[in-house]
């Protein structure tokens, strides 16, 4: 960790008293007051449903981080990844509602998520292990397609194109004098929740990154000959990063489909795929803070933003005679993803490297990469 | 017998090139062994098979007795279901006549025998440290599992703390020390190939393998690598070394192969090849 120099800080921290000195140069206390911001929140907006959009932006964030294991550390590249949020709702669904009247306790669940997702994330890895670049896209694409049609279509089990409705929602039980405590449609436990999620997650992920499996992942998406040659064996690694990607969706599964009521086959489509890929790139691939700066800023415009955007606009163009006529806002809302494009292709224009590049991603800009075939053994030097 | 590394009538084709064919030779253990040849001869090529990067498509290789090809250990060395595939399509084809088709160690479990390399081409984790790539190198070495990464546990800790400080001592003892947060693609390339070694060197091995290391040095440079050979060696690690500077080739190494169109013409002493005819001639042409 690097201490800023100079400025503000350094001159703050002359000041006498030894404690504001320490306060002012520790390098926790943006962390800390980023902190005391997001769990006081809730307490002083009282507007509920922006406690909402937060608590479901969590959702994302999760997600976002999941899929940057795959992505950002392996280099593996994941067009699927909703496939295995899907499977983490649709498992939630199955054995916490009324579809086969089982109902598994949400917290029992939550844990398990982890295990049932990323056993379907080595049994979805496993096929891809000898693809590379374009060729595991292509084919993760795939999956991603096919999961949400055999939700779709397996409607004995996961009730069609209907989904599933009447999921349980979490609750605390009745037990030595505490109350107990249901969470029903209020947002507020839900946000606190996700941001518990959220905090274990980021530390067990970057416990990841600094390890073992972490340097064999940035070694296999660096170089997969060299890294099998220093005695890395891919095959388990590059599953482990399937598995463990797929692990934080089941947490996000399980959580988006208790917060939201229902599953639907339709909420796991391609866009949703590429939206989470779309939040890492933008964040800055690798780096566990600018995917979840990427992961917020992507879904504040495509959550509230966009739909905002038209109403807006009608405000503004009431008064203006020539244009209230015109529907600008109608023209607006049709031209959502529009929208949405250009302002992607305005931030990765300006900022290729994302928002808060990894160290490895902003030299390889500055510098420009190498590819070599990996398949390409021979010695010509 | 103290045979280190055994490769027997060892033959590679790539479609209809054979690259290596039917190649004999043994290095025993402690000694600098090279193996040289025009371009194009198939030396680089036998590094690959007995790193297990290539396929061999016959003969046998084996390390310290255990075999890399065939892998006589896979029903240990795979994964169960793999290892059942494998056997179940072995007594099919032998019920045809085929015989089994002969697997051999991965790459991996090649270097956690105890034989490590570098390549002709550089080949570091570029956008890794030098002393990350060091840490890789010692994965093999390495005992953390998934909880103890997910969980940063006090063994996994010290072993991290452990590993971080052998790589450093590895990068001191190659002379780039000052280098070991630099990432590897920014190092000169004199820097770079001893990086190479240094992470070579980290997965502990009985047998160290390069590929022309002196290529594009200068004869200063030479003489250091020479150095830094005879000193891994001097902590007992065998030598089998690939290179083209008939200098370096012929002070350093004890025993020599050499390898033209894939066949073995000649092995010996240094002073034995440098005479031989079929040496010379490969090297200058008929008629020389
Ligand atoms: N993956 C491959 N596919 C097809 N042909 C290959 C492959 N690898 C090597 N070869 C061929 O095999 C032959 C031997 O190549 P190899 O790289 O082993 O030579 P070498 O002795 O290392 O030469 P140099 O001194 O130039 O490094 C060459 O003709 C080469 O083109
Ligand atoms: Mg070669």
């Amino acid at each position: 960790m690097s201490r800023s120099k100079g400025g503000l800080l350094e001159r703050l921290a002359q000041l006498p008293p030894k404690s504001l000195r320490a306060f002012a140069t520790d390098t926790r206390v943006p962390g800390i007051g980023l902190g005391l911001v997001l769990v006081l929140f809730p307490l002083l907006d009282p507007n509920k449903s922006h406690v909402n959009v937060a608590a479901d932006a969590g959702t994302f964030i999760l997600l976002a981080l999941g899929l940057n294991i795959v992505v950002g550390f392996a280099g593996l590249l994941d067009l699927g990844y909703a496939a295995f949020f899907a499977i983490g709702s649709y498992a939630y669904a199955m054995l916490a509602s009324g579809q086969f009247n089982i109902h598994i306790p949400f917290w029992f669940l939550l844990l398990t998520s982890a295990f049932t997702a990323a056993f379907f994330g080595v049994l979805l890895g496993a096929p891809t292990l000898r693809l590379r670049g374009d060729y595991l896209a292509i084919v993760t694409l795939g999956f991603g397609e096919i999961v949400p049609r055999v939700f779709k279509n397996a409607s004995t089990f996961t009730g069609g194109v209907n989904g599933i409705v009447g999921l349980d929602q979490p609750s605390f039980p009745h037990v030595l004098g505490f109350p107990g405590y249901k969470f029903g449609f209020n947002p507020v436990p839900y946000y606190f929740l996700i941001l518990a999620i959220l905090l274990l997650s980021v530390v067990l992920i970057s416990n990841l990154r600094d390890s073992r499996l972490g340097r064999a992942w940035m070694a296999i998406r660096e170089d997969e000959v060299a890294a099998a040659s220093n005695g890395i064996n891919t095959v388990t690694t590059k599953l482990l990063a399937f598995a463990m990607g797929a692990a934080f969706s089941g947490f996000a599964g399980t959580y988006a489909a208790s917060k939201l009521f229902i599953v639907s086959p339709d909420d796991f489509g391609f866009v949703v795929s590429v939206s989470i890929l779309v939040m890492i790139v933008l964040g800055g691939m690798g780096n566990l803070r600018g995917v979840i700066v990427g992961a917020v800023l992507i879904f504040f415009i495509q959550r509230y933003l966009l739909i905002q955007l038209p109403g807006w606009i009608a405000a503004l163009t009431a008064n203006i005679p020539f244009l209230a006529s015109v529907d600008v806002a109608g023209y607006v809302q049709r031209s959502n993803y529009l929208i949405f494009g250009l302002i992607l292709v305005f931030t990765m224009l300006l900022r290729p490297q994302g928002l808060i590049p990894s160290a490895q991603r902003k030299i390889e800009l500055e510098l420009g990469t190498t590819e070599e075939a990996v398949a390409d053994l021979r010695g010509s030097a | 017998m103290s045979a280190i590394l055994e490769v027997r009538s060892l033959t590679k084709r790539f479609g209809g090139l054979v690259a290596v064919s039917n190649v004999n030779f043994s290095i025993e253990a402690g000694e600098i062994f090279a193996m040289i040849g025009p371009n194009g001869a198939g030396k680089t090529t036998c590094f690959n098979m007995i790193a297990g990067l290539y396929k061999p498509s016959g003969g046998e290789i084996a390390f310290n007795g255990t075999g890399i090809y065939p892998d006589r250990d896979f029903w240990v060395n795979y994964l169960p279901p793999l290892a059942i595939y494998y056997t179940a399509m072995g007594a099919v084809r032998r019920a045809i006549g085929l015989g089994p088709v002969p697997i051999g160690l991965r790459p991996h479990a090649v270097t956690k025998l105890g034989v490590a390399r570098t390549f002709q081409n550089i080949r570091l984790f570029s956008y890794m440290t030098a002393l990350e790539n060091v840490m890789v190198g010692q994965h093999a070495r390495m005992h953390a599992q998934l909880w103890d990464a997910l969980l940063r546990t006090p063994s996994s800790q010290r072993e991290e703390r452990r590993v971080r400080d052998r790589a450093r001592e590895l990068l001191r003892f190659v002379g780039i020390e000052r280098h070991a947060d630099d990432y590897a693609r920014n190092l000169p390339y004199g820097f770079q190939r001893r990086l190479e070694i240094a992470r070579a060197l980290a997965s502990d091995p009985k047998l160290l393998m390069l590929d022309e290391p002196a290529a594009g040095f200068n004869p200063q440079e030479k003489a250091q690598l020479m150095g830094l050979i005879q000193q891994i060696r001097a902590q007992g690690i065998t030598i089998f070394l690939i290179e083209h500077d008939m200098k370096v080739v012929m002070e350093i190494s004890e025993r020599i192969v050499v390898l033209d169109y894939g066949e073995k013409i000649a092995e010996g002493p240094p002073a034995k090849v440098r005479t031989d005819p079929k040496v010379i001639e490969a090297y200058l042409g008929k008629g020389a």
